[in-house]
């Protein structure tokens, strides 16, 4: 019954999406009807309510154990936990597809009930873009991935064909046992059965699937006319948000990957996490640009190319992953849905790009000013923009260019790997956390070089002494002091101007430093929201730095009680429990080891390696143990044992140093972001009068 | 042709060598190991090459049992005195460029490394170009010329603020 009340309200909503995006259309277009473009509007809220029936059958499923339907017994089995079995609903491609469909519903439905009143000229088109994308993801799943489709069997057919996989019941099939099906149910990939991997793919696709709005709004503001900045006005909360769950989805995929894959580092820059990170590229790109669009009136056509850049490095990346299109340890998503996602892709850029083009030939998108200062912001953010495309332009050559390039033209496979990017990336992150340094002192309009270097006086000397810090604490290496100076930079320019901000405010109010700091964060959430977001890339940029360029690493075999040494730690081999079995089937082989430092004993840690009987896929995990303090990670892997006797294990060592600030860094990113998108209309009335932020209508004048 | 030739008999010697040492190697198993090179030697040169069977993941981190057979490989060649770059080498010419994070024939190498640049540098200069010619002819109608940088005067800081934040 749940398979049929999912597959029927799917097939609805793909009907329903339809309906949205020709009524809108033609209401707005054609008939100028309002009742017509209403029922467009509600078409939408219909998708998403089909789409949540859709998804709920597809997760009471999964609860119930319905094995009967395909999906259910691909990726759960019967001693799988209830929280992994809830999150197999995006283990494999059918339900991911789903589930996908299913959110971008949701945000159509939210932008259209949260910006149908503020923004009522550019939603009948804004929706006939966010539906066209739902309808494709959902055609995608009856045609291609359905993951309501149910096993039959048929004793007419010969023995090796009798068990069928179908939507609807074929002729003169029989429903098979329920108990045969729980025996032989698969389970979930083990490699997805991490908590990182749990709360990773939907963080990756709320964010993938939230900067299709403001792609929806920019293509509805030019097919409408309406090109002053509304659009941007009605998404860039949308974006924020966006950009925030494509952060936190990149850096749980990281921490995933460093606590599962067992390799000691977090980023591999494997193409698949290549994919999700060009969107994010480019969507803080946008993120800086349309600020000057609001301030200045520049940059529309850069922009329109920016979202579309955006909108369609989501397409192309959610098109690798599930393709085939180049190899990585992502490939257990992939399917035939590669085709029609690249036809999708090429469709959509086409459209969008004509539709720039088309405006532009009007001379509609003409910038209201010019450049003229070298040091302005606005040429400072335009020289951040070019970075972030450049990056983008080397990662995308790297992950699929030249492989595939080199494959169609030369007939030859090669894979650009780790050399490459830290060849080509390095000297473009240092541009950018460069930039990061200097673009917030300067000004709007125009900035004089003395002045800008008489206001990076005190953030230089601040630098200047973190080196001396870093000097101290042991780093030696010339390129290494740089790179944290550089990085350091950025950080302490925004503490900086956050603080000078602060104590202007307070001597000119004469208001304490609490009040002043809260008017501060409240009359501009973006700017000093965006300042934290700078000291988190700092904190990201100081460990990736450390983890990367001062990783030491060793491999020993060891006798029981024998010791290894590295960086300072001993590492003392106790003992091997081997054939551990675990509540959820695993079968565990479990190494006791402990960590020295001086002689004095630091931290009990059992690194293991785990074995899933019957499962499909990748069947043995290396699972790490590491001792985490600020300095560094002491990370050990199990890598090999004898099989008798078990008198001696095989052991690699990773020191990491710095590498927590990457995931104490994502926090702060988090918080600054979520500051930055927090909406001030939920202010208490009594603050906004204190920092001015009121309009004599009672509308706000900022952040809105 | 004298090249390939001379290619051909070294790799013949090589082969060799290999199967010498492997013999060895499946006796040294019972004897105590005698060998001087370490695991982190051959961690070093199997970091820098990827399994030719899985998908991008470097050959040190693999666990399928072909990688662990390169690993030993790599280790017996070590043995017998082979450099990094002739290790690195020998497994290209098995491989392909496949196996190494930038590919080591020259045609390739430059595809791969300078391409990037290129187009980086050609989308700088058109970028440019379209900004010079919309800044040019253009009266600028930019609002007077204000600046946040620093004053000593934490008055005319705010004052400057205030109108940043105005805009």
């Amino acid at each position: 019954m749940l398979a049929e009340i999912g597959l029927v309200a799917t097939f609805l909503a793909f009907f329903t999406s339809l309906y949205a995006i020709g009524a809108s259309l033609y209401g707005e277009r054609f008939a100028r009807s309002e009742s017509i473009v209403l029922s467009g509007r509600n078409a939408v809220l219909l998708t998403f309510a089909l789409m949540t029936t859709s998804i709920v059958a597809l997760e009471v499923a999964l609860m119930t154990q319905q094995y009967q339907i395909a999906y259910v017994w691909t990726v759960s089995s019967p001693p799988m936990p209830n929280f992994f079995r809830f999150t197999a609903l995006w283990g494999s491609q059918a339900g991911s597809l789903l589930f996908w469909s299913f959110l971008m519903s949701a945000f159509a439905a939210a932008a259209v009930v949260l910006n149908w009143k503020s923004q009522r000229r550019l939603m009948p088109y804004a929706i006939c873009f966010m539906m066209a994308t739902v309808a494709f993801f959902v055609l995608l799943v009856i045609l291609f991935e359905n993951p309501f489709d149910r096993w039959w069997i048929i004793p007419t057919n010969p023995v090796d064909s009798q068990v069928v996989k179908a939507g609807l019941m074929p002729f003169g099939a029989v429903i098979p046992t329920a108990s045969n099906l729980a025996d032989s149910a698969q389970g979930l990939n083990p490699l997805l059965r991490h908590f990182g991997m749990a709360i990773h793919p939907p963080m990756l696709y709320l964010g993938f699937v939230s900067f299709v709005i403001p792609f929806a709004f920019a293509m509805g503001a030019l097919a409408s006319g309406d090109l002053s900045t509304n659009w941007i006005k009605a998404t860039r909360r949308w974006a924020l948000v966006a950009w925030l769950f494509l952060s936190l989805g990149l850096l749980l995929g990281s921490r995933w990957a460093y606590d599962v894959l067992g390799w000691g580092g977090y980023w591999g820059w494997d193409p698949v996490e290549n994919a999700a990170f060009l969107p994010w590229l480019i969507g803080t790109a946008f993120l800086h640009s349309v600020m000057i669009q609001e301030k200045r009136g520049m940059l529309k056509v850069w922009n329109m190319f920016l979202v579309i850049g955006t909108f369609s490095a989501v397409i192309f990346g959610t098109f690798a992953t599930r393709s085939g299109l180049v190899d990585s340890v992502h490939s257990f998503a992939r399917s035939e849905i590669g085709f029609p996602m690249f036809f999708f892709w090429g469709g959509m850029t086409v459209v969008s790009v004509s539709l720039i083009l088309w405006r532009r030939s009007r001379g509609e998108l003409r910038d209201e000013h010019s450049n003229t200062n070298l040091f302005s912001r606005e040429s400072l953010f335009m020289l951040n923009n070019f970075i972030f495309v450049a990056l983008f332009i080397a990662i995308f050559w790297g992950s699929f260019g030249a492989p595939i390039i080199s494959e169609l033209v030369m007939n030859t496979n090669i894979t650009l790997g780790t050399d490459y990017f830290m060849r080509v990336t390095p000297p473009l992150f240092a541009a950018l956390y460069i930039l990061m340094g200097i673009a917030p002192l300067s000004a709007w309009g125009k900035t004089s070089v003395s002045r800008l270097g008489q206001s990076l006086v005190i953030p230089l000397l601040l630098t200047l002494i973190s080196v001396v810090f870093f000097y101290i604490s042991g780093v030696t290496s010339a390129i290494g002091l740089l790179a944290y100076g550089i990085c350091m930079l950025a950080g302490w320019v925004a503490i900086y101007e956050t603080y000078r901000s602060m104590i202007a405010r307070r001597q000119a109010h004469q208001e304490s430093y609490l009040q002043s700091t809260r008017a501060l964060f409240s009359r501009n959430p973006r700017r000093y929201g965006g300042y934290l977001i700078h000291v988190g890339i700092t904190i990201i940029g100081l460990g990736a730095i450390g983890s990367t360029a001062f990783q030491q690493q060793t491999q020993n075999t060891l006798a029981v009680g024998q010791s290894l040494e590295i960086g300072g730690y001993s590492l003392r081999y106790d003992g091997l429990r081997s054939g551990q079995i675990a509540d959820d089937g695993r079968m565990m082989d479990i190494a006791d080891v402990t960590v020295l430092r001086g002689g004095q004993e630091l931290a009990k840690l059992r690194p293991r390696r785990d074995f899933f009987t019957g499962a499909k896929g990748m069947d043995t995990m290396t699972i790490a143990g590491s001792y985490s303090t600020v300095e560094n990670d002491f990370y050990v892997l199990l890598v090999g044992w004898e099989p008798v006797g078990q008198n001696a294990a095989t052991f690699k060592v990773y020191i990491n140093p710095l590498i927590n600030l990457i995931w104490w860094g994502g926090l702060v990113l988090m918080l600054g972001t979520i500051m930055a998108a927090w909406p001030t209309e939920i202010l208490p009335e009594r603050v906004l009068k204190e920092v001015g932020a009121f309009v004599p209508n009672g509308l706000l004048q900022k952040g809105v | 042709m004298k090249h390939s030739l001379y290619r051909r008999i070294a790799n013949l010697i090589f082969s060799a060598l290999i199967v010498f040492a492997m013999a060895n190697s499946a006796y040294a198993q019972t004897a105590p190991p005698t060998t001087t090179v370490t695991a982190d030697q051959v961690n070093s040169i199997a970091h820098k090459l990827y399994c030719p069977v899985c998908e991008n993941i470097t050959l040190d981190t693999c666990e399928t049992a072909a990688c662990e057979d390169w690993r030993n490989e790599i280790h017996i060649q070590l043995e017998a005195g082979r450099t990094e770059d002739q290790i690195v080498a020998d497994f290209v010419q098995r491989f392909g460029d496949r196996v190494v994070g930038t590919p080591q024939d020259s045609a390739l190498r430059a595809l791969s490394l300078v391409t990037p640049w290129i187009i980086i540098v050609a989308v700088l200069i058109v970028v440019a170009r379209v900004i010079m010619s919309r800044s040019r002819g253009r009266n600028n109608t930019a609002p007077s010329p204000q600046t946040a940088a620093s004053s000593n005067s934490n008055q005319k800081y705010h004052d400057l603020l205030e109108k940043d934040l105005e805009e």
